[in-house]
């Protein structure tokens, strides 16, 4: 009965071999679908009878290689987080304007001291103190425009990091989905095959959003875990939940705590209904969300502190009086006397002391704090420098019995000899410490009172002196509500006029603008991130503008060149996985030739057993 | 990079043809703005150095408007100033010229001085745009009344005419005879004093001689100041008694009397009486008439000057204690407004070049202010109004003299020298702020360009070099395409 052997082992071959063109035809259609693994079948030989052979189609092999593409998966997470965050510097780059155009920050704030120097030339020009306002005007609001340009791009994090969200909880969905499906197949067959082709391409998805790890676990099953151990996805899908905020303002900052969080958080319930914060446990470290939330969260608000260190330097600078106190001797013990009564909210006395001890020299800054919820506030900015809120409300008695229950420890003492002046002495023969200065900073908020300082620059319309109150200090935001003072408008010519006798031509006060917005030193608050507590930035305020430009600029074009680099990296990694996985029309066309070879062979095999037979019949 | 993707989904070489591309694009874009980078993380590593570059550009453009504005200023001060002392010199030549003259030129003088002061006073007020020059800080103020303000006053307040004709009436006297009374406590004795102690109007007697014995002279002593004169004896003819008078403008004139034998002496001489009391009796009398000629003519021009110096180096301007003017012992301030201001500019006492500063370099800062009640100016315009506000008549027989008087004086103080300064010190010293300027100006002008240099060097691009990487850039790019194309069309499809 060989010959029905050799017939039925013909027939198998015409099978299989219509099996792998059609696995062929498969890989040709799509060998442009994004995720598609190159098919070949997986043909074994098959006994049939005794001594007869057969063949058969036993499943279908996808072409991939899985280290590959578990690397690929931590590449692209890698990628997408750089190019993301190149994509934001980006765009904020156009922020501080084309390099020497007009609409540059620092052009601007060059056409500002021009102005300045101009009306310092002529006081009494009417249009040269017009233009220096409108100047001004244009600074203030170049800065109010930067400011709400960052806060745009911080609520498009957020809206990213919601798409985001919804597109993970989508991907993860489907990760189970399949798992539960394949759980129950369990077949190696063609379905399965597209199935695999699809959780890999969810995966792929996935990993771009998040950093991930996966592991098998064997019958075609995989658990997705982030990269710090929470489980994502198994046969069940956590849930990520995100509470996007719809407007962003430079206030609004994550924080641990819900009720002082103005930005949405990003929450994991996992499958058996636990809750994780995931910003809290810092477990997104790549990937879009990690792009999204370190833009939305650091380089952002920095950039904006940096702003705010801008307008609140204008605005200190030309408002601030400081005043040294008068040396006082109270036995053996030396001090100063400096009157504290025209502080305001956020204004400060500084004290300078050195300790004998150490050898160090050390700063006090006392701020008067009128905001109840603000209090206690005793903050250290570094080793050496510290800063201490005081409430004013209690009068002078309660002033001193504060300091001297904080500052007491110190070897300080504090008094109030008469009205409102505040005495600061040191432990006298102790020698423990010396004091080398006390200084009162105040705010000036009218215009003619005799001294050449004036509120040129106010916070939307309120005096800026640098008040801390519950919400924080009110630096934070001031770019975005920076301008300039209404009643400077209304009347230029108090650009000049700093009492009331003064004369048109007198130059003292623009002279001191001028000075001030050119020359000073002025010092910059760390929390712009140049500068460190310990040793302050300081300098004036076009050098300021500078580092600013510098870092930023600096900061942006490492972020290209990162993102260039793991573009090229992942590039190259997928090439290498397309090299065996993706369809190459050509192998395709070559094994279509041998299939159709190898089928025109199957079919002679089966004309000849035919014929054979023919022969039998005819005898 | 070994070859071993033929015919593969070439996604390297698709990504370096994309990344070609966008190179070209940005050589383009060099190509047409001359800019390296449209941001400042595409400068490299000189953005910081670029901003700092161009703020200083900023400040050199802003030191050269200054430079622009300033100078000018200071050209036109420098002007209106040398225009000044010139109006000086000629009144000056004028007026000392004019010692033996006529009434038509000493008409001519007044005339002069007239016009002369109508310029000053347009010079002191000359304006740089809105700016007044010589107000120091008072820079929206003229720096001067206008000329009928200062010679006639406006309503309720009186120019230098009416206190110099008030001056006049006070040093004068009711007698005319410059506030000295003559008496004669006895027969043979002449005495002269001062009508009241320490009046500041009329004659001071500051020294009484006799040339012989006959005649004994005492004094000046007493208070108020007075001299006596005793005739002791009949002096032969030609003896001479000579009283020594300081004029309120501080000049001392003297009155000299001589002896003679004539019944009918002629000005400044006395006739020997038959006895020393007729003797005395004619001194008297020749006494009172020299007086009353001295203070018509050199007193009323002395009065005249000492009145300009009320009006314009006082302030406030002193008025005299009156009316009645004739008998007043005491000048008064007027704080009351009733004189006419003649300097509205800033009233300070603080150097008057310190009144107006500019910056013009970093480190570099001139002063240029003046003020028109600077000593130098305030005596220039002092006496050329005093000269232009005495007006002489033709039918007065003392004029010619009187305006003798009056230029010699006007004539010696305006050229006269001050330890205060004169107007060539100020010019000076703008002088030296001029040269500061153009120092400044040219290390402007080569900062300038260097910075730009290196403002183009790290923000520009050369034209040749970008044109050169950009045939670069294309040769490879249509090599490449190429490639792919034909890498692409080498497919087993087409040969089947």
């Amino acid at each position: 009965m060989s010959l029905s052997q050799a017939l039925s082992a013909a027939s198998a071959g015409l099978r299989a071999t219509q099996a792998g063109m059609s696995i062929v035809a498969g890989n040709v259609a799509n060998a442009d679908t994004p995720g598609y693994v190159r098919k070949t079948p997986i043909q074994v030989v098959a006994a049939a009878g005794e001594g007869g052979i057969s063949v058969r189609l036993a499943g279908i092999n996808r072409e991939l290689d899985q280290y590959l593409q578990r690397q690929l998966q931590t590449e692209s997470s890698g990628a997408s987080y750089a190019g993301l965050r190149a994509e934001f510097y980006t765009r904020l780059q156009a922020v501080y304007g084309v390099p020497g155009s007009s609409t540059a920050l620092t052009s601007i704030f060059d056409k500002f001291t021009e102005s300045l120097s101009s009306l310092a030339t002529s006081p009494d020009s009417a249009a040269a103190r017009t233009a220096v306002l409108g100047s001004a005007q244009v600074l203030a609001q170049q800065l109010n425009t930067m400011s709400s340009t960052i806060q745009g791009l911080r609520n498009d994090a957020e809206l990213g990091l919601a798409d985001a969200t919804a597109r993970a909880n989508a991907a993860m969905k489907r990760i189970a989905e399949i798992n539960w499906k394949l759980g129950a197949s369990g077949a190696n067959d063609a379905t399965t095959a597209t199935l695999l082709d699809e959780r890999d391409r969810k995966i792929s998805e996935l990993s771009q959003i998040m950093d991930i790890k996966t592991v098998s676990t064997g019958n075609n099953q995989i658990t997705v875990f982030t990269n710090s151990g929470i489980q994502l996805v198994g046969l069940e899908a956590a849930q990520l939940r995100f509470d996007a905020q719809t407007t962003i303002g430079a206030t609004a900052q994550w924080n641990a705590e819900p009720s002082k969080r103005g930005v949405g958080t990003l929450t994991l319930t996992t499958s058996g209904g636990a809750d994780i914060d995931l910003i809290a446990n810092k477990s997104i470290r790549s990937g879009e969300m990690a792009a999204y939330l370190e833009m939305r969260d650091t380089t952002l608000v920095e950039a904006q502190a940096q702003l705010d260190e801008i307008a609140a330097t204008l605005a200190r600078a030309l408002s601030d009086t400081t005043t040294a106190g008068a040396p006082v001797s109270v036995g053996a013990q030396d001090g100063f006397d400096v009157d504290i009564g025209g502080l305001v909210a956020g204004n400060q006395v500084t004290i300078d002391y050195l300790d004998t001890l150490t050898n160090t020299r050390r700063t006090i800054s006392l701020v008067r704090v009128d905001d109840p919820a603000a209090l206690p506030l005793d903050s250290a900015q570094s080793s050496t420098s510290r800063t201490i809120g005081i409430d004013f409300s209690g009068g002078m008695a309660s002033v001193v019995n504060q300091l001297n229950a904080a500052l007491g420890n110190t070897g300080l003492s504090f008094a109030n000899p008469a009205g409102q002046t505040l005495r600061v002495l040191d432990d006298g023969s102790f020698n423990r410490i010396s004091l080398s200065s006390v200084t009162a900073t105040t705010t000036e908020s009218g215009f003619a009172g005799g001294s050449v300082q004036l509120p040129f620059f106010t916070d939307g319309n309120d005096l800026y002196t640098g008040a801390i109150t519950s919400g924080g200090h009110q630096r934070v935001g001031l770019a975005g509500r920076l301008s300039v003072n209404s009643d400077l408008i209304a009347d230029p010519s108090r650009l000049v006029m700093y009492d009331a006798g003064t004369l048109a031509g007198d130059a003292t006060r623009p002279a001191f603008i001028l000075e001030r917005l050119t020359q000073s030193s002025l010092d910059y608050s760390p929390q712009s991130g140049i500068g460190s507590p310990a040793t302050p930035y300081s300098g004036s305020l076009s050098s300021f503008m500078r580092q600013v430009v510098s870092i930023q600029g600096d900061a942006a074009a490492s972020a290209q060149s990162l993102s260039e680099g793991q573009a090229l990296v992942l590039n190259s990694m997928q090439q290498r996985f397309d090299e065996k996985a993706a369809v190459n029309i050509d192998v395709e066309m070559a094994t279509l030739l041998n299939l159709q070879n190898a089928y025109a062979a199957n079919a002679r095999v089966m004309t000849t057993v035919r014929d054979m037979i023919d022969i039998l019949l005819r005898m | 990079m070994s070859i071993n993707s033929v015919g593969a989904n070439t996604r390297l070489a698709v990504q370096s043809l994309v990344d070609m591309r966008r190179q070209f694009g940005d050589l383009q874009r060099q190509l047409g703005t001359g800019q390296k980078s449209e941001t400042y993380a595409g400068l490299g590593l000189g953005r910081g150095v670029s901003v700092g570059l161009r703020s200083q550009l900023s400040a050199i453009s802003a030191f050269s408007d200054t430079i622009t504005n300033v100078g000018m200023r200071i050209d036109l001060q420098q002007s209106a100033l040398g225009r000044i002392a010139k109006l000086s010199d000629e009144i000056k030549g004028a007026a000392l010229k004019s010692t033996t003259m006529t009434n038509e030129e000493g008409i001519f003088v007044q005339k002069g001085a007239t016009n002369a002061l109508g310029e000053i006073v347009g010079l002191l007020n000359t304006r740089a745009g809105e700016r007044y020059l010589f107000s120091g800080r008072a820079t929206d103020q003229p720096a001067v009344a206008n000329v009928n303000a200062i010679l006639d006053g406006v309503a309720g307040q009186d120019g230098l005419r009416q206190v110099i004709d008030e001056r006049r009436l006070a040093d004068l006297g009711s007698d005319g005879r410059g506030r000295l009374v003559v008496s004669t406590p006895a027969a043979t004795t002449v005495a002269l004093a001062e009508d009241a102690a320490g009046s500041p109007y009329g004659f001071k007697i500051s020294g009484i001689s006799s040339n012989t014995a006959a005649i004994i002279v005492s004094g000046p002593s007493g208070s108020p100041a007075g001299v006596t004169i005793d005739v002791a004896a009949n002096p032969t003819p030609g003896s001479e008694v000579e009283i020594a008078l300081t004029l309120p403008d501080g000049t001392v004139e003297t009155v000299k009397l001589t002896a003679t034998a004539s019944q009918t002496p002629g000005p400044g001489e006395f006739t020997i009486g038959a006895t020393a009391a007729d003797t005395a009796a004619s001194l008297q009398a020749a006494l009172g008439s020299s007086l009353g000629a001295l203070a018509d003519t050199a007193l009323t021009a002395a009065s005249a000057m000492a009145a300009g110096n009320d009006f314009f180096a006082s302030d406030p301007p002193l008025r005299v204690d009156g009316p009645p003017f004739e008998t007043a012992t005491a000048a008064v301030a007027d704080t009351a407004g009733r004189t006419v201001k003649w300097y509205t500019g800033e009233d300070s006492s603080d150097p008057a070049r310190a009144s107006a500063t500019a910056r013009i370099d970093n480190s570099v800062t001139i002063s240029y202010g003046a003020r028109a009640d600077e000593d130098a100016l305030r005596r220039t315009l002092q006496n050329v109004a005093v000269l232009a506000a005495v007006s002489f008549s033709a039918d007065d027989p003392n004029a010619t003299t009187r305006s003798v008087a009056l230029n010699s004086r006007a004539g010696a103080a305006l050229g006269a020298s001050s330890a205060s300064g004169s107007i060539a010190s100020i010019q000076a010293e703008l002088a030296g702020a001029q040269t500061s300027i153009a120092a400044a100006k040219e290390r402007h002008q080569q900062t300038g360009s260097m910075v730009s240099e290196m403002l183009a060097g790290i923000e520009g691009v050369t034209t040749e070099e970008t044109a050169v990487k950009l045939l670069a850039l294309q040769t490879r790019l249509q090599a490449s395409l190429q490639t792919t194309s034909m890498l692409y069309q080498i497919n087993l499809v087409n040969m089947l």
